[in-house]
């Protein structure tokens, strides 16, 4: 659960008591494939899931076969949260790429946070963060470009992987296609292809083998107008 | 319903320039760009620009050929009508 504590340190501080809590969660570790999906739209889940590795995205599937990604998650998330809550999945759950995940009963969480409210209040903030990113999300769908858009989303990537170590001097994995990436930004995969090579063009990024490197930071937070306040990083800054 | 389409060049701000405007009975209602070598496996194929009243789509296709593509803004012109 060292990712778990991890997370949540990195949004406030956790007693010893309360992390010796955490560490008694009975968690089922499963190791799954790329492309699978973990808890689908109209499921009643009966656990939440932690990601201790791998690129999992919440998504919505529509008629025609389109799709609409909502977020992407690595190590430390909890994205099905919600379901501790809200019973039943208004979207589904999938993993990009191979991802190990623990499984924590609803039960157990339940009775975590009434033996600890401070660790309720913590999920709570959580999954408000979580609707932070989605208003930016939303900003960026309806009012950026699309070459604002996909800088927004390249400096949120950056500096959420950074936060749990997956990120370092400007350079880290990106696992996700451009067809992925055209379903999380609303964008056609001819419009994300021509963002990323006039970005490549201007020297901003490189994006090969999956890897990603911000080759100018500066620039790209200034044309993304990125104002990291939303991520609420700060702890894990001064860390 | 004639369907005619003019060569033109468009500044979509990349390599993908040779385009045409697909006119309906005269009216202007789509702009098919040809994908060039930067998109891959698509390279060749021709793209929906634009598209103006039923030909608008908010996930815009991509079309094998120009021929395919024509057939496409047929159908949306004709089932909305």
């Amino acid at each position: 659960m060292a990712m778990l504590i991890r997370k949540l340190k990195s949004i406030a501080a956790l007693s010893d008591e309360q992390r010796q809590a955490i560490e008694r969660l009975p968690v089922r570790t499963h190791v799954l494939a790329a492309r699978q999906d973990i808890v689908r739209d109209g499921d009643k889940p009966a656990h939440c899931c932690l990601i201790l590795d791998g690129w999992i995205c919440r998504y919505k599937l529509l008629g025609d076969g389109k799709r609409q990604i909502f977020s992407f998650h690595i190590r430390g998330d909890v994205p099905d949260l919600q379901s501790l809550h809200v019973p039943t999945m208004d979207h589904s759950l999938a993993t990009m790429t191979k991802a190990t995940v623990a499984f924590i009963p609803h039960e157990s969480l339940h009775e975590l946070t009434l033996r600890h409210p401070d660790l309720g209040t913590l999920f709570w903030r959580e999954t408000l963060i979580d609707a932070a990113i989605f208003r930016e999300w939303m900003a960026g769908m309806g009012r950026r470009s699309a070459f604002e858009h996909v800088a927004h989303l390249f400096c949120e990537l950056y500096l959420k992987l950074q936060a749990v170590g997956l990120a370092e001097n400007y350079r880290c994995r990106l696992p996700i296609a451009q067809t992925d990436l055209a379903d999380a930004l609303g964008l056609t995969p001819v419009h994300v292809n021509r963002v990323l090579q006039e970005m490549r063009g201007r020297a901003l990024i490189t994006l090969q083998a999956h890897t990603l490197v911000i080759e100018a930071w500066e620039e790209l937070v200034r044309i993304a107008q990125f104002e990291p306040t939303y991520l609420n990083l700060e702890r894990r800054a001064a860390a | 319903m004639t369907i005619r389409l003019q060569p033109v060049q468009v500044a979509t701000g990349s390599s993908d320039t040779e385009s045409r405007l697909v006119f309906s009975d005269g009216v202007l209602v789509a702009v098919l760009v040809r994908l060039s070598d930067i998109h891959g496996d698509r390279a060749g194929m021709w793209f929906l620009e634009a598209g103006f009243g039923p030909v608008r789509h908010p996930d815009p296709p991509t079309f094998a050929d120009l021929d395919k593509a024509q057939i496409w803004v047929e159908w949306q012109l004709e089932s909305r009508r």
